[in-house]
């Protein structure tokens, strides 16, 4: 089924995500697409979790972490500072224990325990999945379309959310447990009622934030989720693997994008033997795409004469993914 | 209610409280300890290396745990509890 079909039959996938090995369109396609919705009459943010993010160069714009910025009607694009957004939460995290214990400065090991904590590898992943909750609850689009992490890193987090989900769950049993004593306590000592504990309502947010970014990559109503692909070896084997782990993980996968197609038109004029070889190549791997694929491929997208940046060429590649 | 005012009943009610209830609530605040301490070693773990939740959601929670960090490092570092001769 074509691209333009899939999105047309099924209006209530509203969270869209290209993803794919890096450096093979998941940019370029996300703002095709974003783009073509766009012109539709659809409200649509693009907006991308990827530290190297590259929107604001397909756009020509500067747009990185200066929230939504409006590209065109209907269309807004946005670039995570995972960074910025790291640094504003650690100062909120000080201002609260300075306001809990009137501190005049954080004492040394929580400073200490702080920094530590910022510089560990999960951390980046963690606060910018937490920003995507915001963007996508907060916001009153009709399309989100994800400019995804490369592959690993939305398996990694994907993976890790089931594991989180079960501790909080296992911490979260424990502080109730402390919570009976601590009532107990106050029963024998015939005090009035212990405060409502405010750890436990922190534990009950942190599991609701890392439900509901899972939860976005998971959902099979609202979420269409397209690997994109060329015709090449290594590509394709890669994209097996990670399509029978994605499917593990309960992401619905809506077909496959076959990017970087020299078009066969070529073979009918004089070209050098090596763009001749080329193109057999990828007709040979396109075999293989029908094979392992078949009719989930949603599109097949050529070469261009030149890189895909500016509106006039993001318009022109959303006219060739989205013909009939 | 102010000491000076403080009746009969209600020192018998301290007495009766100590005979029959203060054992059992000194047990149970103790139990509260240890489990305070093992809740921070699950989740701020990774201040003595041990890395337990993502420490983007366990700097959420450090606000609560800051006075008991200390003590909680302490008693880390203790086989026997301190606390046993304190009560």
């Amino acid at each position: 089924m074509s691209l333009k079909k899939l999105f047309e039959q099924h209006p209530e996938r509203r969270y869209v995500m290209f993803g794919g090995k890096g450096g093979l369109g998941k940019t370029t396609f996300s703002a095709a697409t974003a783009y073509w919705l766009a012109s539709q009459g659809k409200k649509v943010l693009v907006f991308s979790v990827d530290p190297q993010a590259s929107l604001s160069d397909i756009f020509q714009r500067d747009i990185f972490g200066k929230g939504p910025v409006k590209i065109m009607d209907n269309l807004w694009a946005q670039e995570i500072d995972a960074d910025q957004h790291i640094k504003q939460y650690q100062g909120e995290i000080r201002q609260k224990i300075l306001d809990m214990y009137g501190f005049d400065q954080i004492p040394d090991e929580i400073e200490q325990y702080i920094q530590a904590a910022s510089a560990e590898p999960a951390m980046e992943e963690s606060a910018i999945f937490d920003a995507v909750v915001d963007i996508v609850v907060e916001g009153s689009y009709d399309y989100y379309i994800y400019d995804l992490v490369p592959l690993g890193h939305a398996l990694y987090y994907l993976s890790m959310a089931k594991v989180y989900d079960e501790w909080i769950n296992k911490i979260t049993h424990l502080r109730e447990e402390m919570r009976e004593y601590e009532e107990m306590v106050s029963r024998l000592k015939r005090e009035k009622e212990t405060e409502e504990d405010q750890i436990l309502r922190e534990l009950q947010y942190i599991r609701t934030r890392i439900n509901a970014s899972s939860r976005i990559l998971t959902d099979k109503q609202k979420t269409a989720f397209f690997f994109v692909i060329v015709p090449e070896e290594m590509i394709l084997v890669d994209t097996q693997k990670a399509a029978g782990l994605f499917e593990k993980f309960d992401v619905p996968i809506s077909g496959y994008v076959v990017n970087r197609m020299i078009p066969r038109e070529l073979l009918q004029v004089e070209i050098p033997a090596y763009l001749r070889n080329r193109i057999e190549m990828q007709s040979h791997y396109l075999k293989q795409i029908e094979t392992m694929f078949g009719d989930q491929v949603a599109s097949f997208v050529p070469e261009l004469e030149r890189d895909v940046t500016g509106l006039p060429m993001i318009e022109k590649l959303a006219g060739i993914m989205y013909r009939d | 209610m102010s000491p000076e005012k403080k009746g009969f009943l209600s020192n018998l009610k301290e007495v009766i409280y100590g005979m029959a209830a203060h054992d059992m609530s000194r047990y149970a605040l103790r139990t509260r300890a240890s489990m305070e301490h093992l809740f921070i070693l699950i989740t701020m773990g990774d201040m003595i290396g041990i890395p337990i939740l993502p420490p983007y959601y366990s700097l959420r929670l450090l606000p609560y745990v800051v006075p008991q960090i200390s003590t909680w490092k302490r008693r880390l570092l203790r086989e026997k509890d301190i606390s046993d001769a304190m009560f």
